[in-house]
């Protein structure tokens, strides 16, 4: 049933995936990529055994970010401009290159000699919980935690800053659009 | 916890300087721009000075941080830089209304840079190449009125991310088939299996794209064109340098069952990254553009230096960064100088330089002869010690090639000098103010330049320190 | 649960690693350019958690380097859009081939 169920997900996956890069308004490509989103949601909590990373990855991902994009592709009121398309020829060439490297990716995985090391049935109760990836958040992965801490400090004050004007250049003044 | 404390000494005082920004601004909001700079530089000197006393070596939070003697050079050389760009920047700073958001910026990368040098791990090494690249794109931007400031600040985000993404793809393969994410037991874990090596190729492109190495380079022009000159000079100097460094010891400790390997990639990136680079700067008409295209030959060549075998490799790639600090913040120190003042960038512009501004004329010439590498000026030994390093392998094809280009370098760099003392100029520069500042940062890389040309105890000293790779 | 193979859980992250790199390079929209490397950046994350319920079990350095990828495209997120918000408003576009004023 799961192993089904696994299948149907992985194809509706793919197959927004590529609405995402191939549809003409990106606002569609927006709400496409939030359904990309909870489909491999889907695939942490329920194949995976991933929870946590997949309730993170609905609230991270598919709420704050989208939601991020989506407001900005509305503010800038883009929908109604047509985006311009490469030319047939470029695509064909890079849908050959990237499917070329998938190739060799593909073969690569299938070689590689990919073996289960430790016991899985311990784990399995383990890899979930919350109370466990709290513990070892704050005692191993300690030094990561805190530069990633300064790290969206920083993102929000380089944000902010370019969400100002500078007064200081005022005298040579804005530079004349095309 | 004291032990901890001076462990972890350098990337303590980077923080607690920004800490101390962050406070001032909120507490003291309308301080002069004078005073902040003053103190700004004042409190980067004592970081600078920090670096050499009470260092430790050892390992911190499990396999999170590591440091020993010749990662506390690689973080005294990069401060150095920090120091030197910090105080040319004055004069263009002075006229800015967010200068500590611009200290904030630029010392979170160097906290990156400082924490990638030291990582052990994976994770640490991604979180600290991330930390010191997103705020940099911001700092790209931070002309925020000019058209190309904002176009060289999109390139460069979307590149870095790029690149991050193969990065992460190799990286997670790497997981896949060694299980565990620190350098020492992924070292022993490889074997050079199919997925390995295209995890190897794909983290190969993610530095080839940080460093800019041919065929990657594409943004570098435009982003160190558009950028402001502080950052451009940032940019190619303690960013590159610092990638370069994790990259020797990414490539000399976990891919090193891997060597006979990534020698050939290493090989044809280095020829590709000269003969590109050397031939893109001799058609460019805009003096950052000229030096973004110098820089990426330059990487060619620090490449060749790689190849060679670890401990002679590791020595001379970082003497050769040193050098490169000093003279690249020379030619960039000027250029800051005249675009602070006159907003001029083009080659013609610095058509009869040496008449209005001998100094001035002279400390370029010589960055630029330390950059083409004539004896005797500190580059020649830089080159020289990484064709020494490359020539070790044997491989006399190569150094043949890196000889032909340092001879087509030769012709582009004497050419800005001919520019400057050569041709006549309707509308010359006027004489240029040089505030104490920027003084004492050129007058650094002029002795920095002319000094380590002369003795060769600074490049025994770092091969001394590398073999405890 | 475990009947599904480990190869095809990673054939479908790989090809959403390169739909994500398609996207990339064949978009013309900022912000679609963006998204494509969201994409890309997911395939990663399922790459790790899979190798670490399958391979790695014991330990979870695959489920935190997940976290921090997630964290850390939220922060470049933020960032790359403030910089799209301060193109479009002297450019009045986002398509990239617009961002020209710069040439060999």
């Amino acid at each position: 049933m799961l192993t089904s169920a696994f299948y149907f997900i992985a194809f509706v996956t793919i197959f927004f995936a590529i609405m995402v890069v191939v549809s003409k308004n990106p606002i569609h490509s927006v709400l496409y990529l939030v359904l990309t989103f909870f489909c491999i949601s889907a695939n942490y909590i329920f194949m995976l055994d991933a929870t946590f990373v997949g309730m993170v990855n609905v609230i991270v991902y598919a709420g704050a970010i989208m939601v991020l994009f989506l407001y900005v592709l509305m503010m800038m009121n883009l929908n109604a401009i047509a985006e311009q398309k490469r030319s047939v020829l470029f695509k064909i060439s890079a849908a050959v290159t990237g499917g070329m490297l998938l190739l060799v990716l593909v073969a690569a995985l299938k070689d590689a000699n990919l073996q289960i090391q430790g016991s899985a049935l311990e784990a399995e109760q383990r890899i979930g919980s919350i109370k466990v990836l709290g513990y070892v958040l704050y005692s191993k992965y300690q030094l990561p935690f805190e530069v990633a801490s300064i790290l969206f400090l920083v993102a929000m004050i380089g944000a902010v800053v370019l969400g100002k004007k500078d007064n200081s250049t005022k005298t040579i003044g804005i530079e004349p659009v095309k | 916890m004291n032990e901890a404390l001076l462990l972890m000494k350098p990337e303590l005082i980077v923080t607690v300087i920004i800490f101390i920004l962050l406070i001032l601004h909120v507490a003291r909001e309308n301080s002069s721009p004078a005073y902040l700079l003053n103190l700004i530089n004042g409190l980067l000197f004592i970081n600078f000075l920090c670096g050499f006393f009470f260092n430790r070596e050892g390992t911190l939070f499990g396999d999170m941080y590591v440091t020993n003697g010749l990662i506390v050079l690689e973080k005294n050389i990069l401060n150095l830089g920090m120091l030197l760009i910090s105080l040319q920047a004055t004069d263009w700073l002075k006229k800015k209304d967010f200068i500590v958001e611009f200290y904030v910026l630029l010392l979170t990368t160097l906290l990156g840079m400082f924490f990638m040098l030291s990582s052990n791990n994976l994770l640490m090494f991604y979180l600290g190449l991330e930390l010191s690249s997103i705020p940099l794109a911001a700092l790209a931007n931070f002309e925020l009125e000019k058209r190309k400031s904002s176009e060289a600040a999109m390139k460069f985000i979307m590149s870095s991310a790029f690149s991050s993404g193969l990065l992460l793809f190799g990286i997670s393969m790497l997981y896949g088939t060694t299980g565990t994410l620190n350098f020492a037991q992924l070292a022993m874990l490889i074997d050079g299996n199919p997925l390995q090596l295209f995890s190897f190729i794909l983290l190969l492109a993610g530095f080839g794209f940080k460093i800019s190495a041919v065929p990657f380079h594409l943004w570098t022009a435009d982003v160190y064109e558009g950028s402001p000159v502080a950052v451009t000079s940032y940019l190619s100097v303690i960013s590159k340098g610092a990638i370069l460094f994790v990259m020797a010891s990414v490539l000399f400790t976990v891919f090193k069952p891997l060597v006979e390997t990534w020698y050939n990639m290493l090989y044809l990136l280095a020829v590709l990254t000269m003969i590109i680079g050397n031939l893109f700067a001799i058609r460019q008409q805009n003096l950052k553009r000229f030096l973004a295209f110098s820089s990426i030959a330059q990487v060619g060549f620090i490449l060749i230096g790689m190849s060679g075998s670890s401990q002679e490799a590791t020595a001379s790639v970082i003497y050769f960064v040193l050098i490169y600090v000093f003279s690249n913040l020379g030619a960039f120190g000027v250029i800051a100088l005249v675009s602070a003042q006159t907003g001029k960038e083009e080659i013609d512009d610095y058509k009869g330089f040496y008449l209005s501004n001998p100094m001035l004329a002279l400390v370029m010439t010589l960055s630029l002869f330390s950059l083409a590498g004539i004896p005797p000026t500190a580059g020649f030994f830089g080159k020289f010690f990484l064709l020494m390093a490359g020539a070790g392998k044997g491989n006399f094809v190569l150094i043949t090639i890196a000889a032909l280009n340092m001879v087509i370098s030769l012709y582009y760099y004497l050419r800005i000098v001919k520019v400057m003392f050569m041709e006549k100029n309707e509308t010359p520069m006027e004489k240029l103010q040089i505030s104490l500042f920027p003084r004492i940062s050129l007058l650094t890389c002029m002795a920095g330049i002319i000094l380590i040309g002369f003795t060769t105890l600074l490049y025994d000293y770092i091969f001394s320190l590398s073999t405890s790779f | 649960m475990s009947e599904v193979p480990l190869h095809h859980i990673l054939f479908v992250s790989t090809a959403l690693f390169f739909i994500g790199m398609y996207g990339f390079f064949t978009r013309r929209n900022m912000i679609t350019m963006l998204m494509a490397i969201e994409l890309m950046l997911n395939s990663v994350n399922i790459n790790f958690i899979a190798f670490n319920k399958y391979l790695f079990p014991e330990k979870m350095d695959g489920i935190f380097f997940t976290i921090f990828i997630i964290a850390i495209a939220a922060a470049e997120a933020a960032v790359a859009i403030a910089i799209i918000i301060n193109l479009y408003r002297s450019h009045k576009s986002i398509d990239v081939e617009e961002a020209s004023e710069m040439k060999y």
